[in-house]
């Protein structure tokens, strides 16, 4: 086993998840398996091997940088239950 | 015959000759949306007020009056969409998915929204927040997945043509299962702004007909250059005219010889004899490529890099701005873990944890940067495949479609099953994905696969393939 | 036993707001003046199904600004995520080039505490997205201890440029010697205003000390610093704070610390330092920029200011004083050298700039682009000046008169009555004969020897002074006056 579930548990808070006793059970099962199928990429010399990408879109198309506002603004506010006034109200930020 | 019975084609002929009316053909679609959903439920959402109104907007397009249905994680202005799942509650996006704005500005009218397994993780449509959708040529089983509802709608007759996404086989997969045509185009063609993202680099829109003529309609409508999406290629422009004077003639087409070994059930092994002799008749090659990086890595490959960029996609949930949120946090951090833990499904959470796990600092060379290039050397095989041959013809799965909640539960096995869609993804090709005729009351698809920006072609070859296999008929719907 | 020294080593790192009038991968404004939340879409408020779009200015920005910090610029860089959670971050990750800059390593000259020049290298400056701001609602502002905060997403997406310098400042002079001269080299290229209230230049460090006898502290990121004075300071405190654990024998850890400004302390921050990884942004294809490109940006850079200042210094025989303070505005230094191409003396003109011009921009708090003084108006009257045309006292009157009426050279002599070459000779007997006539009294009292302090000889002058409006030679008047009254 690579992970145990303390190690497994931690990643999960990285993502900001809290897994129930049973999620965390089937999460380390899940993600060992995982890792042992990733396991056969060591049989492969990718030392000289380039990344990925796709030759036709090799460029990045640039924009022109000119303002185009976006006019429907309070249909983003009015999907925010967060909404106070002019800004987004959220609890506190430090904890611990 | 019903107006909802019309494929795609024969209906934009009917309604331009005013054979029968834009309302008549939407009530027609209501009706049979309304009789088989309960049996079927491949809608999230249903839109028919929305589509009526659009009716009124006396739209000219090439699809003015045409009902359509799209998977729910494309985004509609205004209306519900939902990813299939709970955090994103019910948000209604400020603009529209460019590939539902082609398809509105030329007419289309939106029926309803598509169930899909949750962000699209999945391959059999059970995995949503809103339930099951089930296979409308035997409800007992599965529609395949991600695209599940899209195609179980085309299937059942709701729409002509819907549209759906694919990142490893998500609508190659679920059109085999159901019995319709699907295309995965090549990565770049359609703009995939507004397409709710799962794997960035492997995510591609497409449509679902029951006619290849339908999907060469369609493509001709969404393939168009958007300046929104970066990855969107501005080349050229692409011909989807439909012809009859199409042929196969001296194209050589191969069989993938690592696949040869694999055991497939045999009414799809049938179907790859069937299929391969009527090329042949119509004066076409059979050969063979050699595919060995493609038979061992793609599957490994094709999760890690899908996982690695999903959990980046996922990260924006966070209850502040949209969708599903806890109003009673004490903290930032405490509101985070709530919204997420509650609002993602278990699949979803389980890829998450394995993107993050294998982006760490500690992993990333060893995992996701190997992955990076073990994707170059994929592309590299299929490129070096295609300069010996026009296409590949290879199966969509191993087996039919499994009953629901037949499950495997080791995830592992289940991902092998996308071996035959997900390499096409890797390395952006288009992929077709073709009724051959039914084995029971279960309809058998293969795939053909072509180079990259070879889409036109690849249908002009379904158009032949069609020809002599038949055109798959609108499933019962559990009626 | 010999007394312990210590050698602090500072790395730098800098964001910089790039100038452009959208934010850098949607087309919202950069205004930052707006109202809160008002300058967002769904790109930036990353919505999903959202993407990316790269802005061609601020990679033209870019490279203007890594020209001016004498970096390379790469014609093939990345984007990627930069991923943690945090209200101000719509996406949960940041697109930063981070790994594959747009440029490659350069340098900025400071001068170490001997006078010295001293190179502090630049590893590299990459493009990146600025997050939103936050603000809080604890009754002193303060972040911790804040029961909620409030999240503007305007800045979100505002285009910025990091700068990381490898650790080779060693004291808080030099960091901020080396920030002073880096804006000025980025105001100069024309990639950023870098206003400092408006805060578009924020600094962290990176502090460590290394010992006589062999020890080296680990390294303390100091963060959120917003102006010079705070750099220097937090520096300054750092380099105490450590210096006195490492004489205690105490072990300085590896560490985020906050700079705290009110209080003067940086504290140790109690969020846990985000998890750093990156993988590439799939939603942004490799920037390739072209040789053409770079050659034309780099065609179009001005001279910096150091390089202007020195040359200043070594070809006009400028003081260094008066060079440094003309180069600091771009604009003045354009100005400048305007006058120079109109003859004039260029010693004379750049004291003429440094006090007069700067003088009357600071009473009226204007820029010098408002300066209402054609640079051909300025030299005209430095030249008259020197030639003995106008006195000193004359040439300021007329100097200010140009100013406050907008008006050229002769208009202002003859509107003030200046007769050029001033009143001398004959004429000035002239008026001091009338005035000791007008003030017998006075004439009195000095020939009587009572005027002991040259109270009244004074006097005398003033009236002269006033006759001749200002245009005769003060001690040419004093002289004849004294002449007169003997």
């Amino acid at each position: 086993m690579k992970l145990n579930s303390e190690e497994v548990n931690a990643i999960a808070l990285e993502s900001r998840l809290l897994l129930t006793e049973e999620e965390l059970s089937n999460a380390v099962r899940y993600i060992n398996n995982f890792l042992d199928m990733l396991d056969r990429f060591k049989e492969l010399n990718l030392e000289n091997v380039e990344p990925f990408s796709f030759a036709e879109t090799l460029e990045c198309p640039l924009r022109e940088d000119t303002v185009i506002s976006f006019t429907n603004t309070q249909a983003i506010f009015d999907e925010s239950e967060h909404v106070d006034g002019a800004f987004f109200k959220v609890p506190r930020i430090m904890e611990e | 015959m019903e107006l909802y019975e019309l494929n795609l084609s024969f209906l934009v002929e009917g309604l331009k000759a005013k054979k029968f009316s834009p309302l008549e053909v939407y009530e027609s679609c209501k009706n049979r949306i309304e009789k088989c959903e309960k049996n079927i439920h491949a809608l999230i959402t249903r839109t028919e007020d929305f589509a009526k109104s659009q009716l009124n907007e006396n739209n000219n397009g090439i699809l003015a009056g045409v009902p359509t249905i799209l998977k729910d994680n494309l985004c509609t202005k205004g209306i519900k969409t939902t990813a299939a799942s709970k955090i994103l509650g019910d948000w209604r996006p400020p603009y529209d998915a460019t590939a539902w704005k082609d398809l509105r500005e030329a007419g289309a009218v939106l029926m309803g929204k598509a169930n899909m397994d949750e962000f699209a993780m999945g391959n059999t449509c059970g995995n949503s927040a809103y339930g099951a959708t089930h296979n409308p040529n035997d409800i007992s089983r599965v529609p395949g997945g991600s695209s599940g509802g899209s195609a179980a709608a085309v299937s059942a007759g709701y729409v002509p043509f819907s549209l759906g996404s694919d990142t490893g086989g998500s609508i190659r997969q679920p059109a085999s299962f159901c019995g319709v045509y699907g295309l995965k185009p090549t990565y770049g063609m359609v703009s995939r702004y507004g397409l709710i993202s799962y794997g960035s680099s492997l995510d591609q829109i497409g449509p679902f007909a029951r006619t290849v003529r339908d999907l060469q309609l369609v493509m001709s409508v969404i393939s168009q250059y958007d300046p929104m999406d970066s990855s969107c290629f501005r080349g050229k422009k692409f011909d989807f005219t439909h012809s009859e004077d199409v042929s196969v003639k001296g194209k050589k087409i191969a069989l993938v010889k690592e696949f040869q070994d694999f055991k497939l059930d045999t009414p799809i092994s049938d179907a790859m004899k069937k299929v391969q002799k009527i090329l042949e008749d119509e004066g076409a090659i059979i050969t063979e490529v050699s595919l060995p990086v493609v038979a061992r890595y793609a599957v490994a490959c094709y999760y890690a890099l899908a996982m690695s960029e999903a959990h980046t996609n996922l990260e924006r949930y966070d209850g502040i701005r949209l969708g599903y949120t806890v109003k009673d946090a004490s903290g930032i951090k405490e509101m985070f873990e709530r919204v997420r833990s509650y609002g993602f499904g278990s699949e979803v959470k389980s890829r998450i944890i394995a993107g993050t796990c294998l982006t760490e600092p500690s992993r990333c060379e060893e995992y996701y940067v190997a992955a990076t290039k073990v994707r170059t050397l994929i592309a590299q095989e299929f490129t070096k495949a295609f300069e010996d041959v026009d296409f590949i013809l290879q199966p969509v799965t191993p087996s039919l479609p499994q009953k629901i909640g037949e499950n495997d539960d080791d995830e592992m096995k289940s991902y092998a099953t996308d071996l035959y869609t997900l390499p096409v993804n890797l390395a952006g090709l288009p992929g077709l994905s073709f009724f051959t005729g039914y084995s029971g009351n279960l309809p058998v698809g293969l795939q053909l696969i072509g180079k990259r920006w070879s889409d036109p072609e690849i249908l002009n070859t379904g158009i032949i393939l069609e020809r002599h296999l038949g055109t798959p008929k609108i499933a019962n719907g559990g009626e | 036993m010999a007394e312990l020294t210590f050698t602090p080593v500072i790395g730098i790192e800098i964001h910089i707001r790039l100038k452009s009038d959208t934010k850098i991968f949607c087309s919202c404004s950069t205004n930052p003046d707006s109202e809160p939340n008002t300058n967002i879409c769904p790109v930036c408020m990353g919505l999903p199904g959202t993407l990316p779009r790269l802005n061609h200015k601020v990679v033209e920005q870019g490279m203007r600004a890594g020209l001016a910090l004498n970096c390379g610029i790469r014609p093939k860089s990345l984007f990627f995520r930069k991923s943690y959670f945090y209200p101000d971050l719509p996406k949960g990750h940041q697109i930063s080039q981070c790994d594959l800059p747009i440029t490659t390593e350069g340098f900025i000259e400071v001068h170490d505490e001997n006078g010295n020049l001293k190179k502090i290298r630049v590893h590299h400056l990459h493009l990146e997205e600025d997050v939103g701001s936050l603000h809080h609602s604890a009754s002193d502002g303060r972040l911790e201890g804040a029961a909620t905060s409030y999240v503007d997403y305007n800045r979100s997406g505002m285009p910025l440029a990091e700068i990381v310098s490898e650790p080779d400042v060693s004291s808080a002079k030099e960091a901020v010697e080396y920030v002073t001269t880096l804006r000025r080299r980025v105001i100069y290229s024309g990639a950023s205003d870098v206003e400092l209230e408006k805060g578009m230049m924020r600094f962290d460090a990176n502090v460590s000390m290394k010992c006589s006898d062999g020890r080296w502290g680990r390294k303390v990121e100091v963060k959120n610093m917003n102006s010079f004075k705070a750099l220097e300071r937090a520096i300054e405190f750092e380099i105490k704070r450590q210096r006195k654990m490492m004489l205690n024998g105490e072990e300085v850890k590896q560490e985020t610390r906050h700079w705290n400004d009110a209080k003067g302390v940086t504290t140790a921050s109690r969020t846990k330092e985000f998890y750093r990884k990156f993988i590439v942004e799939p939603d942004l294809p490799p920037l390739h920029i072209s040789q053409e490109e770079i050659d034309a940006v780099k065609a179009k850079m001005p001279e910096m200011p150091d390089v202007k200042a020195n040359r200043y210094v070594n070809e006009l025989n400028i003081p260094r004083e008066v060079a440094d303070v003309i180069t600091d505005d771009k604009n003045l230094a354009a100005y400048f050298e305007e006058c120079l191409k109109f003859d004039a003396n260029p010693v004379r003109i750049s004291h003429w700039v440094r006090t007069e011009v700067l003088r009357v921009l600071n009473e009226t708090q204007k820029k010098i682009s408002d300066f209402t003084i054609t640079p051909e108006n300025l030299a005209k009257l430095v030249s008259r000046v020197d030639e003995g045309k106008l006195s000193t006292t004359q040439g300021k009157e007329v100097f200010d008169y140009m100013f406050k009426n907008n008006s050229g050279i002769d208009e202002a002599i003859k509107n003030l009555g200046i007769t050029e070459g001033g009143v001398a000779g004959n004429a000035l007997n002239e008026i001091i004969q009338n005035i000791l006539k007008e003030n017998p009294d006075v004439l009195e009292e000095i020939k009587s020897g009572k005027d002991k302090k040259g109270k009244k000889l004074k006097f005398l002058q003033g009236l002269v002074m006033k006759e001749t409006k200002g245009q005769a030679k003060p001690q040419e008047v004093a002289a004849a006056i004294e002449e007169a009254v003997k």
